[in-house]
């Protein structure tokens, strides 16, 4: 039957695509390793140029889920990810506290940076601290001569804002000139850009956006260089126990390499406009003012060791190695 | 036996009765004209005739055979006849794919079924239109169309519900002819619902009236219309009802 | 002082630094064009083979609950795309109940979103089509005493331009869909990053040549799929205009 013969033809070509596509997809020929991590490692395209490296290494597919330092525990918290990037110490001590997590140290460093129009309506480059900043910001602010971004996402960058205004006695929430957007720390610098506020953003993000948008950012640097600025970030393994189905082998292996040596010089090495973004202090906290983390160092260089990597020379130095 | 009996049909839709009480002996070889105002049942009964309907009331036999009975024998009784229905429903292929659909159905080879399609499209002079799309033809085309892909199975039995009623003079005698023709060269037996009365004489070897689902009478050749015996009859032949 | 075009470079270079890298071939444009393909193309294919053959059997048979079958399936083709994702990721998430499939951050997934959107549509314009037969045709076909497959086969033969539009149309919604493959794709890059993510993603993070780039990609495509329902129209002045007339259904609209 003519129409018979039609619809044979029609189902095994339907057969024959589907089954392609599921042959094609089902054979990963690298293991996938999935990063949840915060948008300022992922906007300054930290991860970008140290995919080729790592993927070579360990033959390997790095990939990364884009959300703020709060998604991602969130994330992480439901074994959806198989590795924690972000930079918020107190939840990321939460995180391992509660079992979730079974190893955390501090990898890199960098700082946040208040920037806002040049004209600077609050005055914020006279501050005497981070919080005076803010707190003149909300006084410009009440008066109708400024503006602030929040991102508004439960990011690490997020978190850190919000304890500030604490700090300051202020709370801006829904207050008319305070705007919270929601989103990463690019898109949310755009904002600010678009409205001529005051923001809070880590130096990476901000030189990044600075090259890709050139002359159309029309913001500056207002307040920087303060201790209780800086902003380390920290790598968490997974408990592979409760998450049994996570790569947790490669999520070690990643754990090494960005602790290892050659991780830490590529973190340092990574510039934008000639400029470094990240600084690796694996093994040293102490020197930007965190406590110790003795415990995890020790195994960790340990365990590097085992694998046949070096850890980063200043701490072979410190242990007299 | 006759090819197709009823015995007290009555179909009913509803509460309306749209036949009542159908007793006919339909026997092989046979030409029966149906003729009957609108609305009196003729389609109803064309219907239950192709067995795509059952009755309410009563039985209908197929050449020995209850027709009381599961779909697939219904089916295989259904392909020893073949319907032209009022309207051509024609399938939106090519014509000739129209009239190798019932053969195709039937399992015959590719051979065969050309065989077979060549044949009636050359008598019923479809040769040149056999390429066109069928629901780019015109009304008395596509009845043409419509009867050829009732007789390219040849069936036993064949029910054709008002096929010229809308069909110029041309196009009706192609489709009396070959109706006649299938009828004396294949025994084919032929029951055709009419409103007519030349086409019936013209045609039919019996003639049978129909009024409000009942069979009134029934009599050979013409002479329903030369002395009906039933006033109802009469008046329908005479034009004075509708 | 800004001009009266300044605000315009940005896009005009954009354009003209998109069409560059479409025209260079450039290996992430093709791969991310590639993949949005494949997985609305898959999904789309599924959703064809599971919603006509569905589709056509609601519409011929006879059943106790078919007109309440047939407002179910056209009320969820207006299903919104981001509740789809949300209870897919819900589902497949590690510590939900299909997590042990590891489907969460695949393409897979992205097709199993797509096509819980697909199939709706490709069933709602199936049973519109089918029923829109001229009944004297399914009769004929049981006259000829066609076997229930055949009779469907016929069916299916005169429905065939719905059909095909309910692929296209399938097609068009999957392909834009921008929400759920987000959420449950996670926007990886190289591996479950489709036009739709990597455009949103690139908008912010300030790409605008890039993110132009797929939006012209994905706007041609768009416009492929319009062409085709245009050229499928144009079929349907053949048949009933009833059937012609499903065609401003709601699925389609929303294809858009």
């Amino acid at each position: 039957m003519d129409l018979r013969t039609k619809l044979w033809i029609a189902a095994a070509m339907c057969f024959l695509v589907v089954g392609a596509v599921v042959v094609a997809y089902s054979a990963r020929p690298r293991a996938l390793l999935v990063i949840a991590t915060t948008t300022s490692t992922v906007d300054t395209g930290l991860l970008d140029y140290l995919k080729p490296y790592f993927d070579q290494k360990f033959h390997a597919n790095m990939t990364w889920l884009y959300l703020g330092t709060g998604q991602a525990m969130a994330v992480a918290a439901r074994g959806d990810a198989d590795m924690l990037l972000v930079h918020d110490r107190v939840r990321e001590n939460a995180f391992v506290a509660s079992g979730n997590g079974t190893h955390r140290v501090t990898i890199m460093y960098n700082d946040f940076v208040i920037v806002g129009p040049s004209a600077d309506p609050a005055g914020i480059a006279e501050a005497t601290s981070t919080v005076d900043a803010f707190q003149k910001i909300a006084a410009a602010g009440a008066s109708g001569n400024a503006a602030f971004v929040s991102r508004g996402d439960g990011s690490g960058t997020n978190a850190f804002e919000l304890r500030t205004w604490s700090q300051a006695g202020i709370s801006p929430k829904g207050k008319s000139w305070y705007f919270e957007g929601g989103s990463g720390m690019a898109p949310t610098l755009r904002t600010t850009n678009e409205k001529q506020a005051y923001t809070i953003s880590d130096r990476g993000t901000w030189i990044k956006l600075q090259s890709t948008m050139g002359d159309t950012l029309n913001l500056q640097i207002l307040y920087q260089g303060d201790n209780g600025l800086l902003n380390p970030y920290g790598l968490i393994l997974l408990n592979e126990t409760r998450y049994p189905n996570i790569q947790s082998q490669l999520a070690n292996d990643f754990f090494l390499f960005m602790i290892s040596d050659e991780g830490q010089s590529l973190i340092a090495d990574y510039k934008v406009n000639d400029q470094q973004l990240f600084k690796p202090v694996f093994g040293k906290p102490e020197t930007i003012g965190l406590p110790l983390e003795t415990a995890e160092i020790e195994y960790w260089v340990a365990q590097l060791e085992a694998n046949g990597m070096k850890p980063p020379s200043w701490v072979s130095a410190n242990l007299g190695g | 036996m006759p090819l197709v009996e009823m015995v007290n049909v009555s179909k009913s839709y509803g509460t309306r009765a749209v036949v009542k009480h159908v007793g006919l002996k339909l026997e092989e070889g046979m030409i029966l004209a149906l003729m009957g105002p609108n609305g009196s049942g003729k389609t109803t009964l064309i219907k239950l005739a192709a067995l795509l309907t059952r009755p309410s009331e009563g039985s209908i036999i197929f050449d020995g055979v209850n027709t009381e009975c599961g779909d697939s024998k219904l089916r295989q009784l259904r392909r020893r006849m073949s319907v032209v229905f009022q309207r051509p429903a024609l399938f939106d292929m090519s014509v000739e794919d129209n009239v190798s659909v019932g053969l195709s159905t039937r399992g015959n080879d590719e051979e065969r079924i050309r065989t077979k399609v060549e044949d009636v499209l050359t008598r019923m002079e479809l040769t040149d239109l056999r390429g066109r799309r069928a629901r780019t033809l015109s009304g008395g085309e596509a009845q043409r169309v419509s009867v050829a892909r009732a007789l390219a199975t040849e069936p036993e039995l064949l029910l054709l519900d008002e096929p010229t009623a809308s069909s110029d003079p041309r196009n009706a005698s192609i489709i009396e002819r070959s109706v006649v023709e299938s009828n004396a060269n294949k025994g084919t037996t032929v029951l055709i619902a009419t409103h007519n009365p030349h086409q019936a004489k013209r045609l039919a070897t019996e003639t049978a009236f129909l009024f409000e689902g009942e069979i009134v009478e029934r009599q050979s050749m013409g002479a329903l219309f030369e002395s009906p015996k039933d006033e109802r009859t009469a008046a329908y032949v005479s034009g004075r009802m509708a | 002082m800004r001009g009266a075009l300044s605000g315009w470079d940005v896009i005009i270079s954009g354009v003209a630094k998109a069409v560059q890298l479409i025209l260079s071939g450039d290996p992430t444009v093709l791969q991310i064009t590639f993949l949005s393909i494949v997985v609305s193309g898959t999904a789309t294919l599924l959703g064809a083979l599971i919603g006509i053959p569905l589709g056509t059997v609601t519409s011929l048979k006879q059943f106790k609950g078919k007109s309440a079958v047939v407002q179910v399936v056209n009320t969820l083709t207006g299903l919104p795309p981001v509740v789809v994702g949300l209870v897919l990721y819900l589902v497949l998430s590690n510590s939900g109940p299909l997590g042990f499939l590891r489907l969460l951050y695949t393409p897979q997934a992205m097709m199993l979103a797509q096509l819980v959107m697909v199939m709706p549509i490709t069933m709602s314009i199936t049973i519109s089509s089918v029923s829109a037969i001229d009944p004297d045709v399914r009769e004929a076909a049981m006259s000829l005493g066609a076997s229930p497959l055949d009779e469907t086969l016929i069916m299916l033969n005169e429905a065939r331009v719905g059909l095909l539009t309910s692929v296209v149309v399938g097609f068009g919604s999957a392909i834009s869909e921008v929400g759920a493959i987000m959420m449950v794709g996670g926007n990886l890059l190289g591996y479950t990053r489709v036009l739709t993510g990597a455009i949103v993603l690139l908008t912010n993070q300030g790409e605008f040549a890039e993110a132009i780039a797929l939006g012209i990609i994905l706007l041609s495509l768009a416009f492929v799929v319009n062409i085709l329902l245009t050229i499928l129209r144009s079929k349907f002045a053949g048949t009933s205009s009833y059937t012609a007339s499903i065609l401003v259904s709601p699925a389609e609209s929303r294809s858009a």
